[in-house]
């Protein structure tokens, strides 16, 4: 690895070096290409497409540490068993004949599985697992849900290997499940994007707003918001926060598990148990540069991470030949963040929890 | 007690035979003309940690009263309306309320019995504006719009602020606010924590003039140590000192400048 590396940066650099003092030039050549309509239109869909999925995969983990203050180290693994879950339904129902539609309607009934199953294992440890911890410091929590992880991928790998299947590569059965229209490239005043990534801007979009109406406009979002604020005070004015617990706990990995789905038709990502670590990560990032706990946090930080992200993918595509770096940039904004700002964009000293 | 008594702070009235003597019988023969207690605290000890607070608290409150809790900072007054609550549990004794054991129960469950907590730091939801502070605390969401008539008549301040997010609101906006909270709730008994600490004396007038009104129908178990206060607008009062009652007796038996009390509540 080390080596590899090693042989690598001075390849690099030597195309640089080579390039020499027409540096400059290419660079403002860059700038241009860059700036233009169609390229900009294009990196900022993209950038928006990719926030869409950072939305999706930590959504569900702001909103459970906004609320109860912990850490959930499950919740990649809960998106890796909702991309099965999802992943399964999908290859059940859809058939070479099935058309567009027929699979966009298996699309939904995947993600309405995969939303309750989850849902309903994410309540089952709310209560079973995380309660009786609430009173512990948060060093136990955030060892228990990474206990789970652990459990859940294993038996994920035993199961998946079971059936046939390659745990550490994509399920390709899934991505045949797709609708043509979703793989081909749809073009409009020169800014060309795939239809898989307005789809998936479109699911996002969803789910930031079905989530903003559920805070704010239903009267457990109410109490969502004030446990999130003092969940003793909460108590003391008759309102079951145990129950609030629970069903946020459930929303929160019943949302995995639908970004689960949507990332097992993304060829990117797809499902696999891998899938689980890969998406903690990103998940992470965002919550951390939002602000622990603000859901609004985590919409802009998602943001901000994909639009920077398709950006520097963008000028490594096209300007410094090596595409290893982008996927850096993402840890840079945190690195960034983590400086400038502790408590990320909209964090507050102190959130919710027992 | 009489107002000569042992001028030691820390006397223990029980040990003192004239202690409480008269008032107290007189309050016994009130007491069965007034039936059951709503609430009646029996033995009372609870920890924090291994820090022993309340060490065998005795207090009953009868329907239609208000009752003051008075002591020093630090002697267990925030710890008996918290013990009331269930939000620090007691290890030992009991506490009834309409005749039912709350210890051992949650805290949602003893407040959607009618008990409602106006806390000592207000604890308002400050990202929450005015309005939804009220609506969080109407145990029916079909009663919340009377619920907020209510609270905006009893606070015209707060009809203006409704919108505002509660953190914004002053110091005096956020105590009226805590009371509108425990008034809306639909509460038997409210158990009222230094309503007036850090407020500007008009507004404390304003603060008292609420609690006398609110007390009109609802009973109260108040904390408080502005002693004109307490005595304005109780009808009894309890005193703690080190964890335990040590004086107890009705505000008209203490003359208008508190002397009997005084020593318990200076530092």
């Amino acid at each position: 690895m080390s080596a590899s590396i090693a042989l690598a940066a001075p390849a690099s650099m030597a195309s640089l070096a080579a390039a020499g003092p027409a540096l400059p030039l290419q660079f403002a050549d860059a700038l241009i290409e860059f700036l233009s309509p169609s390229t900009l239109g294009e990196v900022i869909l993209r950038g928006i497409a990719e926030a869409s999925l950072y939305v999706m995969i930590a959504a569900g983990l702001t909103l459970v540490f906004g609320l109860m203050g912990v850490l959930n180290f499950a919740h990649g693994s809960l998106t890796m068993l909702g991309a099965y879950l999802g992943g399964l339904v999908l290859v059940a129902a859809v058939a070479q004949s099935t058309g567009g539609v027929g699979r966009l309607l298996a699309f939904g009934v995947a993600v309405v599985v995969a939303f309750g199953a989850l849902a309903a294992l994410g309540g089952g440890i709310e209560v079973g697992l995380v309660r009786p911890i609430y009173d512990r410091p948060p060093l136990y929590q955030i060892l228990l849900t990474f206990g789970v992880t652990l459990v859940l991928d294993e038996l994920a790998r035993i199961v998946v290997l079971f059936y046939g299947l390659q745990p550490t590569t994509v399920w390709q059965d899934v991505l045949g499940t797709k609708p043509t229209f979703l793989a081909d490239s749809i073009g409009a005043a020169g800014v060309s994007v795939s239809g898989l990534e307005l789809f998936q801007i479109l699911f996002g979009v969803a789910t930031v707003v079905g989530v903003h109406l559920f805070l704010t406009r239903t009267r457990y979002g109410l109490f969502v918001r004030a446990g999130s604020e003092d969940s003793e005070m909460l108590s003391a004015l008759g309102v079951d926060v145990n129950r609030v617990f629970t069903v946020v706990f459930a929303l929160g990995t019943g949302i995995a598990g639908a970004a689960g789905v949507l990332l097992a038709w993304d060829p990117a990502w797809g499902a696999s148990v891998p899938l689980a670590a890969e998406t903690l990560l990103p998940a992470f990032v965002v919550v951390i540069v939002g602000g622990l706990g603000t859901f609004r946090g985590t919409v802009v930080a998602a943001l901000i991470v994909g639009l920077v992200d398709s950006s520097m993918t963008w000028w490594f595509q096209n300007f410094v030949d090596f595409t290893g770096l982008p996927e850096m940039v993402v840890f840079l904004v945190l690195v960034i963040t983590l400086i400038v700002k502790p408590q990320g964009l909209y964090g507050v000293s102190e959130v919710g929890g027992h | 007690m009489s107002a000569d008594a042992s001028p030691d702070p820390n006397a223990d009235a029980s040990a003192d035979p004239n202690a409480g003597g008269d008032d107290r019988v007189a309050d016994e023969s009130s007491a069965e003309e007034r039936g059951d207690p709503l609430l009646s605290l029996s033995g009372v000890e609870t920890y924090y940690g291994d820090s022993h607070v309340l060490e065998g608290v005795d207090l009953d409150v009868y329907e239609g009263e208000v009752v003051a809790l008075m002591g020093r900072n630090g002697v267990g007054k925030t710890t008996t309306l918290r013990s009331v609550l269930q939000l620090t549990p007691p290890r030992e004794g009991s506490i009834r309320y309409r005749g039912e054991e709350l210890v051992g129960r949650e805290t949602h469950e003893v407040a959607s019995r009618g008990l409602g907590w106006i806390p000592e730091d207000r604890r308002m939801f400050g990202q929450l504006t005015v309005e939804e502070n009220v609506r969080v605390a109407v145990p029916d969401a079909d009663d919340a719009d009377a619920a907020l008539e209510l609270a905006f008549e009893t606070f015209p301040d707060l009809r203006d602020r409704r919108g505002a997010k509660a953190g914004d609101l002053s110091g005096g906006q956020q105590q009226m606010l805590a009371i509108a909270r425990g008034l809306v709730g639909d509460n038997d008994l409210l158990l009222v924590d230094e309503p007036s600490e850090g407020l500007a004396p008009l507004i404390v007038e304003a603060v008292a003039e609420a609690l006398t009104e609110a007390a009109s129908d609802t009973t109260m178990l108040l904390v408080e140590q502005n002693l004109p206060l307490a005595l304005d607008v109780a009808d009894r009062f309890y005193v703690l000192d080190h964890g335990t009652v040590v004086d107890e007796g009705d505000t008209d038996a203490v003359s208008a400048d508190g002397e009997r009390l005084r020593r318990y509540l200076s530092a």
